[in-house]
């Protein structure tokens, strides 16, 4: 682990001398576990240790936020524009909201990130991470537009890591779509994010996990956040493309009447490894949650899901559902569920479905019987299957693009 | 409340017999196997084959995953070996055994005496550890049905003992399967020769009698080319207030085109309503479809022990193999069931089926845990899953952990779960039609676990609804 990584902590910032030897502390803790590996339980399915040893000779940390070009940015509806370089806050653009509304700035302490430690990632963030963005919604406003968090990477990142936090708020009764844009197809490299989410009493925060093209990014990412009473969460993940992404979500319903909504289409092409794992903790009576994870798997492509619902013996009334669905292409791919529940409260409606498989040969066809080519007929069952996804997406010209954005990869399907 | 009295309701079958036993020195040495397989009168090769399983038992430690924790084992404190002594020299004719223990085998139920011709059922009684009397030998001797005790497979049939013990579970398996790899002490050994359809259920009851010691049985039962049979095992036991570990070993092994069918009704003492005594139900079951088309059944009905850990399995390793798991495991006051099946697709046109329905009352748990791997070789396989779970109360849980892997195009594998309370509309159906809560509660229990009560053969089938309604009385109130 040691020789994997060169890391230079003269080249990270720490706002004091405690601080940088925290960080010293974290990264000596990292080391002691080192990547986390099948062994661990919640990295069964993807072997994190070996796939970096494999892909990686040496990683250092990053320093560099030099914006090297123009970012196209998205003209099919109108947002706010947030602009990252390299996981640093570089610029924002909030001109269609109200004054003093919505606020974003840097994050420099890492306060509230000190919980205890789920996984040695998080003290590797805790460690080397440069900070992020704090976003806040303030109480009673409703975003009008959308913002997108245009992530950008350079094209020098190669066998670099990028650890970065993030804090997102939401207020009493507001709202915000929060849509995350990875652009970024040339370096190799990792991003290790730790994201913390507070969504207050009757709150809405739509967040929408987009990767622009494919990329040969390693990533990972935690989000972790606490619902008030009546809030609502509702998080679409659409970042096929990379390398390796698992994004993990750990959501607890606090209080009464809070819903939570994960929802995933993924599109798995050659070489690519995505995991998605929740876990979310329904602590209050009434709460409801609802996840709908599909993926579909072609060449030696590898989709991994983890699910878990846990209800608190106080939780009555719960309503949680689960469903995990994959169209297996190839003999080369692999779908991997573990959808768990764990329950203590009896009125409860908890269930869970999966299902793996390929493409359903009579619909097939059935589209040839009616003249479409094979080739043709795969690729609309395949739209079908994932287009699904965006039904819960009321916005329709969000949906229209996430659509295009989801033909276009289908469209390379062979 | 008159559930409330039936929700503490004692545990029926606890009585103990005083026969005076046989007992091997406590603690887990080379001594204590060598002894067991001295008073087992075992050849040389299956004494190395303990000793090899026990060298490997001093570098494995004992698992830890598991949702049900139990206090520290002192595997130190415990006997290995105890035998009725007036089974010292074994008795010739049912005459010539303890009439005590003819009696407590009639207070079960067991068809061992006169009952054995009406009920047909050929009883191998393991009472604590050596298998007391074999029945109907005659009739299975005639097919060339090899239906005995292990211990006298091995002296008598030392070759196929040979090929297949540790074969589905092999010695350097887990803790607890290594275990008894080296201590076992007795067991059933069955072998259907080719083309033979077993004639009659083929049944043992155990039954765990002596304080302090631990029940190691060892089953193996081996269906050759086209054969059949089905194999029952239930036990109760007598109330004890130290918790008692079982840990057997069950292999079984289909040859091209045969079937086995194993069913399981188990009702041992869980302990009492505080969660003090019970039983550690810690088996290993594991099944080789080896051949081209067979197929192995798993039917279980767990109510009893106070932890329940055991996952029987099936490797489908033969062309279009059938692997089966029926499972209703029901946990009422303290007791925790950790329980489920792995279904392990290697050959094509494989094919499984689970149905799991779990029930915890009072500060229960229950779990339910699975795997589900098709291998990139098992084209157009197919597998699916259904587990459902039952609360009465909110002091009581129910988990699912299925683990699911697809490694090929052409298989599908589908899965389902759900977990609800008694529905409230079928209770007030029920008692508007003059069913008492308690009878309705039975009622509706015994539909949701119907499609595994009816896996189950006629003789258990009885049984096993009787004992789910007792199981769950006074659980709704």
């Amino acid at each position: 682990m040691e020789q994997l990584f060169n890391i230079d902590f003269k080249r990270i910032n720490s706002s004091n001398d405690k601080e940088a030897a925290d960080r010293k502390k974290y990264f000596e803790l990292f080391l002691k576990g080192g990547l986390p590996n099948k062994k661990n339980e919640n990295w069964k399915f993807s072997d994190l240790n070996y796939i970096i040893s494999k892909n990686f000779k040496n990683i250092t940390n990053n320093d560099e936020y030099k914006f090297d070009e123009k970012i196209e940015t998205i003209h099919d509806f109108d947002h706010n524009k947030v602009i990252l370089v390299n996981g640093s806050l570089k610029s924002y653009d909030l001109h269609f909201e109200e004054k003093e509304k919505v606020k974003i700035k840097t994050l420099k302490s890492l306060e509230g990130f000190h919980h205890q430690s789920k996984n040695n990632l998080d003290y590797l963030n805790k460690a080397l991470s440069i900070g992020g963005f704090n976003l806040e919604v303030q109480e009673n406003y409703k975003c009008k537009k959308p913002i997108i968090i245009y992530n950008y990477f350079t094209a020098n990142l190669n066998n670099k890591i990028i650890n970065n936090s993030n804090k997102i708020k939401v207020s009493q009764n507001s709202e915000l779509t929060l849509i995350e844009y990875n652009i970024g197809e040339k370096s190799k490299f990792v991003k290790n994010t730790f994201e913390k989410i507070n969504i207050d009493k009757g709150a809405v925060l739509k967040n929408i996990i987009l990767q622009k093209t494919k990329s040969n990014g390693y990533f990972y990412k935690n989000i972790s956040g606490i619902q008030d009473y009546n809030s609502s969460y509702q998080n679409f993940i659409l970042s096929s493309g990379l390398k390796f992404n698992k994004i993990e979500i750990d959501m607890i319903l606090e209080k009464e009447k809070s819903s939570c909504h994960i929802l995933s289409g993924l599109n798995l092409s050659k070489e690519e490894h995505q995991e998605i794992k929740t876990q979310i903790n329904h602590l209050a009576p009434n709460c409801k949650s609802y996840q709908k994870i599909k993926n579909v798997l072609e060449s030696d492509s590898k989709g991994v899901y983890q699910g878990k619902i846990f209800v608190k013996d106080i939780a009555q009334k719960t309503d949680a559902y689960q469903l995990s669905k994959a169209l297996i292409l190839n003999d080369e791919a692999e779908f991997n569920a573990k959808p768990e529940l764990e329950i203590y409260a009896d009125d409860v409606k908890c269930s869970h479905g999966s299902s793996s498989g390929s493409i359903d040969e009579e619909a097939i066809h059935y589209l040839m019987t009616r003249g479409i080519e094979l080739r043709e007929a795969k690729k609309l069952l395949i739209k079908g299957f994932l287009n699904e996804i965006f039904d819960n997406i009321p916005e329709e010209k969000i949906r229209t693009f996430l659509e295009k954005s989801i033909a276009v990869q289908i469209d390379e399907i062979q | 409340m008159k559930s409330e009295e039936l929700k503490n309701q004692e545990y029926k079958y606890g009585f103990t017999t005083d026969i005076e036993n046989i007992k091997a020195p406590k603690g887990l040495t080379d001594e204590t196997i060598k002894f067991i397989s001295k008073i087992k009168k075992e050849p040389k090769w299956m004494l190395d084959w303990r000793l090899k399983a026990f060298n490997r038992l001093k570098v494995l430690n004992e698992p830890n995953w598991q949702k049900p924790k139990y206090p520290k084992i002192d595997y130190q404190n415990l006997y290995y070996y105890s035998a009725p002594k007036s089974l010292k020299d074994k008795p010739k004719t049912l005459d010539e055994v303890d009439p005590k223990l003819i009696e407590t085998y009639n207070k079960l139920g067991i068809p061992l005496n006169e009952q054995k011709r009406l009920s047909g059922v050929a009883v191998d009684a393991v009472f604590d550890s050596v298998s007391v009397a074999t029945t109907f030998k005659g009739e299975l001797d005639k097919k060339g049905i090899i239906f005995c005790p292990i211990s006298e497979a091995i002296q008598k049939h030392p070759d196929l003992v040979k090929k297949y013990l540790g074969s589905v579970i092999p010695i350097s398996d887990h803790y607890f399967a290594t275990l008894n790899s080296a201590v076992f002490t007795d067991g059933s050994f069955v072998y259907i020769p080719p083309n033979t359809r077993c004639p009659m259920e083929l049944s043992t009851y155990f039954r765990i009698n002596a304080s302090e010691t631990g029940q190691f049985e060892r089953t193996l039962i081996i269906a050759d080319k086209g054969s059949y049979v089905s194999y029952l095992e239930g036990c109760t036991a007598p109330m004890r207030d130290e918790n008692q570990l079982h840990a057997a070993n069950v292999e079984l092994v289909a040859l091209d085109d045969a079937e086995i069918k194993y069913s399981t009704v188990q009702n041992w003492y869980p302990g009492d309503k505080d969660g003090v005594g019970g039983i550690y139900n810690f088996v290993t079951k594991r099944g080789a479809c080896r051949g081209r088309n067979s197929k192995i059944s798993w039917t279980q009905v767990e109510t009893g022990s106070a932890i329940t850990w055991k996952y029987p399995s099936c490797i489908l390793q033969g062309d279009n193999s059938v692997g089966e798991f029926y499972s209703i495991a029901i946990t009422n006051n303290h007791q925790k069931a950790d329980t489920g099946t792995k279904m392990i697709h290697l050959g094509k046109n494989t094919k499984s089926k689970i149905i799991s329905k779990g029930i915890s009352a009072g500060q229960a748990d229950n779990t339910y845990r699975g795997l589900v791997d098709i291998g990139a070789k098992a084209k157009n396989s197919r597998n699916y899953t259904q587990c459902d779970s039952l609360l009465m109360g909110n002091k009581c849980g129910a988990h699912t952990v299925p683990y699911i892997r697809n490694k090929n195009s052409s298989s599908t594998i589908e899965h389902e779960a759900t977990t609800s309370k008694i529905n409230e509309d079928q209770l007030f159906y029920c008692n508007q039609r003059g069913l008492n809560q308690e009878e309705a509660v039975s009622l509706i229990v015994n539909g949701f676990c119907k499609e595994v009560l009816q896996q189950l053969p006629m003789e258990f089938a009885v049984e096993a609804q009787k004992l789910v309604s007792i199981s769950l009385e006074g659980s709704v109130g």
